[in-house]
């Protein structure tokens, strides 16, 4: 049984800061949601308010199409998955699952049962009787999320839950959620302030900063699409160049910056005279050792940072201005060598203007 | 390296023998057969002492007095000083710095002005002395160091453990029973073994609350004041020796626990 969850226009402030400003979502029966941002954005107050350890100042949260005004954690059809997990220490791991059906008065023989049939979901078919101290990350990750499903919740409330594990299992696990979550069918909404996290497992994301939702889209529509410049920025690598737009060329506008003219798509919002940026991402933005006819710049390579798939180049032009560009290594790319005199050109299509402050980059828990 | 450590043996044996030596001295007086409680001039060896202390009438019901208040002192102040622990714990601010002090105060207090405080509370209210009063002024004091062993292990216990069970559907009198409770047993358990030898050891505010009532340390007194006997020394030698088997015991115990993992 999974329910949607609804954000109607809530706000939450702590004394004077408001940590959540006036978010509007409608999250829908059995979609895997994430809200992805830098810490202190106030996704993780969104959580707690849904999970019901706090109450929003304004607004209205509803699960399944009931305001859930007043009620508290246990009386919610959530299960949250903590940060830390916050298995209980002292309790076996089976005891750990099934705690949720013994605070309900569920005999001991269905309880074991449930746990069992729990741990094989989860992929630990051996782990009942051991102890949480004998656990590894990712054997406790498990268990946290069969403890959280083990009351059969609507809705599942994740928070950063893989932030504790290393590279692999990381990967690993975020295929397991998926499974997880597609087999069971529940509503999963998933805090992270890692992009690659949010857009490889999400149906949609929502993007925020400030405490305010900058965007809801698919995966796909946040990396390509993106609403503003703190999305963009904050969503993938980009070259970033300041300016002002001078005039329209049938789709595509023509923007000024210091390092030339270019065209490129106008995003959304933007107007003549706004405080505007352009935004492209390292792929499209490709090396060439001829001047294009379209958008083009000349530069200097300062960098190549070798990544195995991929090639990245890091370049300079006359004004300062850092280039990222970046190449596939399929063989059909040159590599070039640090002081090389190339160009960066690009597409008009795959460049965009955007409005807005743009993230501090790497901000991390 | 090496002189140092031979001083830090020297050190340790004289400090050993500090600690021991009057016990020794002690111990070896119950068996010596003499009218005073003294190893010098040795006269020879003696059970009678022991006999005397068995057939002491006076000693027995002191001693089941003493265990019946220590009994009692317990099971009151490991309940008060729990509770008290988990209130301070959960609250903030100048009520936490008032009721802190509040419990904590009786430790700082004479035995005796407790005792005299408790008899005359409760003579106003016309309650007569007895050893129901001196459990009374014992747990003012006892509780206090129940409180501040369950308050040192709360300062372990992840707050994120009881919104967990919380968010599961625990109700809090769960949480509590389930998730906080056994947390703190380690100290509730430790809270109860202090009580209890404290309470036995327990002599100025027994005296003033006992009414005729005799416990073992005021039976001790009031041998010292009737001419001293080494009965005296046979009680003390039994508690020590049962004393010590109950710390091994315990380490005994706690070893095996270790190897098992």
């Amino acid at each position: 049984m999974s329910a949607g969850v609804e954000l109607d226009n809530v706000t939450m402030e702590f004394g004077s800061f408001r940590a959540v400003d006036n978010v509007a979502v409608n999250i829908q029966p059995g979609e895997f949601f994430s809200f992805l941002g830098p810490s202190g954005c106030g996704k993780t107050t969104i959580l707690r308010m849904v999970s019901g350890f706090i109450q929003p100042t304004k607004g209205i949260i509803r699960i399944g199409g009931k305001d859930m005004k007043g009620a508290r954690p246990n009386q919610r059809p959530t299960a949250l998955i903590f940060q830390n997990l916050a298995l209980f220490p002292l309790m076996p791991v089976w005891e750990n699952i099934a705690f949720g059906l013994e605070v309900r008065g569920v005999d001991k023989a269905t309880r074991r049962a449930k746990a069992e049939e729990l741990l094989r979901l989860v992929d630990l078919p051996d782990a009942a009787d051991k102890r949480v101290s004998q656990l590894s990350g990712g054997q406790k990750q498990r268990v946290a999320i069969a403890r959280a499903l083990a009351v059969e919740p609507s809705v599942m409330l994740l928070d950063e839950p893989l932030s504790a594990l290393d590279l692999k299992l990381r990967q690993h696990m975020r295929a397991e959620l998926r499974a997880i979550q597609k087999r069971t069918q529940v509503t999963f909404i998933y805090i992270t302030h890692d992009q690659g996290e949010a857009l490889a497992m999400s149906d949609r994301v929502g993007v925020m900063s400030h405490g305010k939702l900058q965007q809801v889209a698919v995966p796909q529509d946040i990396y390509n699409n993106p609403a503003n410049g703190f999305v963009a920025s904050f969503v993938g690598e980009n070259n970033i160049l300041p300016g002002e737009i001078t005039g329209e060329e049938g789709a595509l506008v023509t923007f000024t910056t210091a390092s030339g003219t270019f065209t490129a798509r106008k995003g959304p919002g933007v107007s003549k005279g706004a405080k505007v940026r352009l935004f492209l991402r390292p792929e499209h933005a490709k090396l060439s050792t001829s001047a294009g006819a379209g958008n083009s710049v000349a530069v200097e390579v300062t960098d190549v940072a070798f990544e195995g798939n991929f090639i990245s180049v890091h370049a300079v032009d006359a004004t300062g201005q850092a280039y990222i560009s970046e190449a596939r290594n399929d063989g059909s790319s040159v590599i070039p060598a640090r002081g090389d005199k190339l160009h960066i050109v690009f597409d008009g299509a795959n460049a965009v203007i955007l409005t807005g402050d743009i993230s501090a980059k790497d901000v991390d828990e | 390296m090496r002189k140092s450590n031979y001083a830090f043996h020297l050190y340790m044996v004289l400090f050993l023998l500090y600690m021991l030596l009057p016990l020794v001295v002690m111990g070896g007086a119950a068996f010596n057969d003499s009218r005073f409680p003294s190893i010098y001039p040795w006269q020879g060896w003696t059970m009678r002492w022991f006999i005397d202390l068995w057939n002491d009438g006076r000693m027995w019901t002191a001693f089941g007095n003493t265990i019946a208040v220590a009994l009692a002192v317990v099971a009151i102040s490991v309940p008060i000083g729990t509770a008290a622990a988990i209130l301070i714990n959960s609250i903030a601010g100048t009520t936490r710095t008032v009721l802190y002090s509040l419990m904590v105060a009786p430790i700082l207090t004479p035995g005796a002005v407790i005792g005299i405080s408790t008899l005359l509370f409760w003579n106003r209210l016309h309650v007569p002395a007895g050893l129901h009063l001196s459990v009374l002024g014992q747990v003012s004091y006892i509780a206090a160091f129940a409180m501040l062993l369950v308050l040192a292990r709360l300062q372990s216990f992840d707050r994120g453990l009881e919104e967990a069970a919380l968010d599961l559907g625990a109700s809090h009198a769960q949480v509590m029973r389930r998730i906080l409770l056994p947390h703190l047993y380690p100290a509730i358990g430790a809270g109860a073994a202090i009580g209890f030898f404290q309470s036995i050891e327990n002599f100025n505010v027994t005296l003033f609350t006992r009414g005729t009532y005799d416990t073992l340390t005021v039976y001790v007194f009031s041998k010292v004041r009737s001419g001293i006997t080494p009965t005296i020394n046979a009680l003390a030698l039994i508690l020590i020796t049962f004393t010590l088997l109950c710390a091994i015991a315990y380490e005994v115990r706690r070893r095996a626990v270790a190897r098992r993992g």
